[in-house]
């Protein structure tokens, strides 16, 4: 199954994402934004971050997810490449590895401002997650 | 192209009328010539309308011609909402706050500069923090962090980057009045706390220019514009501090929208009633933002300086170089304006459009009381950029806004695609431009061909008279994110 896919809108970039598990969304999601920001492969894994979020529903878990991450690299230049990912509810426990961009060595790709809740989607589609999230950038 | 319900006004104006969709309570306008009305999007087009819904709506909802489909609110959106029954949205207004423009004039013209442009944007690379991941050569302290957020371009100022005298060429004197730091979240203030004085990505530049063309001789002279003059525009924003203050606000709005019973087409229009206490503490950290962002730009704008008077090996009495003006193109404003007849006190959204406030309007310094507000539009790294000035017809129909820039009419794959097995920063070089850019994808997407030529933007205000053309800068050397 394909993991994500970028989307074109004019000025700015979205993700559509797939999942066996609504985790799995979750990790490939992070991995796809995480990408739009640089070539994760050159990221070594020197850190571990914690996150815990909770949400009114998925669709809006999803975007504060995606907006933790973009907090993390924004404020830390943190890029994150392996993701341990909890759903219960509308609760979201995650354990991230991932290293420091260096603007000096690594490629510097898109700076996302924000994931933003336009045209945001998140369903179970038979048996698999699909969802389509749209950066500010 | 030909949309359902649509009405041509005049040769500047489309007008969304009311039944155009269930629920507007005004209609919509769009201000588009027959050229850029082949460029309208549907979406854009529902998003004017979307913004006539909203409660408390002054006016018409308006689009200025730059008008793209942004989130909730199109880009070049302008809506006023009135004070008692209206509301306030984080959409209204974007995720980069207060992103704007500033230009600078100097006393050298494009002969004596052009053979240095390469070295000044080298200094320019070297000297201002630019791209995904840079980080700004001060480190702000929670005590400094909360000056910049009360005080602004002022704080900067006091610190010595910059003349007292910017802050009168500069939209609300660089700070508006009632930030509330309290209201910030802690990931705002570590976000901020790094990035105080760096350009950012995407579309932000700062860019070494020439003017090319006067088109208002008065005008231009008390701004101290002449003919092949080279000026420095800087464009950018409030950072990664006003995105997480907006990130943090859409969530307080969508609450919002369920406490006060509101009614909305999209999502993305999440907003308050302005007299509730969730409206606010937005406007109070939004100000904060826009706080945060003219001091941004004045800081940068201090090492522009220092890097021309580095490669010149000369003084400032010779670089000559001072703020024309500053404006805003991302905010929200409480203001008084005249609808119906009648003054009115409202909150003016503007996202991707302009202040321009008319000569003799109380808001505006002396230097500028005659002459009317300067504006300042950026188009793309390879055409050109705009001056121009308020007018009354502005104040009377568009709640004295005005455009903000090109608008793109490529998505950015597109470009992206269009410009494969290209050297864009070649081309650009073949055209007497010269630009640096730190991400890899960065001048593909910005490439000329990208954006709507400004000029078509640029005429339709003119035209339409919401804003007068003063003069046409040409590009000559840009960094990028």
């Amino acid at each position: 199954m394909k993991k994500i896919e970028q989307i074109d809108i004019s000025g700015d970039v979205g993700l559509r994402i797939w999942g066996k598990s609504i985790e799995e969304l979750f990790k490939n999601a992070a991995t796809g934004m995480f990408n739009l920001v640089t070539d994760t492969n050159k990221i070594k894994e020197t850190e571990q971050k914690e996150v815990s979020l909770e949400a009114d529903n998925h669709e809006n878990l999803l975007v504060q997810w995606l907006n933790e991450l973009v907090f993390l690299y924004d404020t830390y230049g943190f890029i994150g490449k392996v993701f341990r990912i909890s759903i219960q509810g509308n609760m979201l426990k995650a354990t991230i590895s991932g290293g420091i961009f260096d603007p000096g060595t690594n490629e510097s790709r898109l700076l996302i401002k924000a994931a933003t809740y336009h045209g945001l989607s998140l369903k179970k589609v038979a048996l698999h997650w699909e969802a389509t999230v749209i950066f500010d950038i | 192209m030909a949309i359902e319900g649509l009405r041509r006004i005049d040769s500047n104006r489309i007008e969304v009328p009311r039944g155009y969709k269930t629920g507007m309570r005004t209609n919509g306008i769009i201000y588009v010539d027959e050229t850029l009305e082949k460029e309208l999007e549907a979406h854009s087009i529902e998003q004017v309308a979307n913004v006539a819904t909203l409660p408390g709506i002054a006016g018409s909802s308006l689009a200025m011609p730059d008008i793209h489909t942004g989130y909730g609110f199109t880009i070049g959106g302008v809506a006023a909402f009135d004070l008692k029954d209206g509301i306030i949205s984080p959409g209204g207004v974007g995720y980069d706050i207060n992103c704007g423009v500033r230009l600078l004039r100097s006393n050298l013209n494009k002969e004596e500069i052009t053979p240095k442009i390469k070295e000044i944007v080298n200094a320019f690379y070297r000297d201002i923090p630019t791209g995904v991941g840079s980080k700004g050569k001060l480190r702000l302290n929670s005590n400094e962090h909360k000056k910049v957020l009360l005080k602004g371009a002022r704080w900067v100022v006091e610190q010595g980057f910059g003349e007292r005298e910017d802050l009168e060429h500069t939209e609300s004197q660089g700070c508006i009045e009632g930030a509330d730091p309290d209201l910030i979240s802690e990931k705002a203030y570590k976000r901020g706390s790094a990035q105080l004085g760096t350009l950012g990505s995407g579309n932000h530049f700062t860019e070494i220019q020439f003017v090319d063309e006067i088109y208002d001789e008065g005008a231009a002279n008390s701004l101290g514009l002449f003919k092949d003059q080279i000026t420095v525009m800087i464009h950018t924003g409030s950072r990664g501090f006003g995105h997480q203050v907006c990130t943090d606000f859409l969530e307080v709005m969508q609450r919002a929208v369920r406490k006060y019973n509101i009614e909305l087409p999209d999502r993305e229009l999440a907003c308050a009633p302005f007299d509730s206490p969730e409206a606010r503490d937005y406007l109070a950290a939004m100000k904060a933002a826009a706080n945060y962002a003219w001091a941004n730009r004045q800081l940068i704008m201090h090492w522009v300086k220092e890097s021309f008077m580095h490669v010149l090996g000369a003084g400032p009495e010779t670089t000559g170089m001072s703020l024309i003006y500053d404006v805003a193109h991302n905010i929200a404003k409480v203001e008084e304006h005249v609808v119906n007849g009648k003054k009115r006190k409202l909150i003016v959204h503007r996202k991707g459009a302009t202040r321009a406030f008319s000569p003799g309007h109380a808001d505006l310094p002396e230097v500028y009381k005659q002459t009317g507000q300067p504006v300042i539009i950026p188009g793309d790294m390879g055409r050109a950029s705009f001056v121009l000035i308020g007018t009354e017809k502005g104040m009377e129909e568009s709640f004295g806004s005005t455009c903000h820039g090109a608008g793109r009419v490529m998505s950015r794959h597109q470009a992206i695609k269009k410009a494969k097995g290209r050297a864009i920063w070649r081309e650009m070089e073949d055209m007497g431009i010269i630009v640096r850019a730190t991400g890899r994808g960065t001048l593909a997407e910005e490439m000329p061909e990208a954006y709507k030529d400004v000029s078509n933007v640029v005429n339709v205000v003119h035209n339409a008279g919401l804003s007068k053309k003063v003069a046409r800068l040409r590009p000559l050397g840009v960094i990028k994110g």
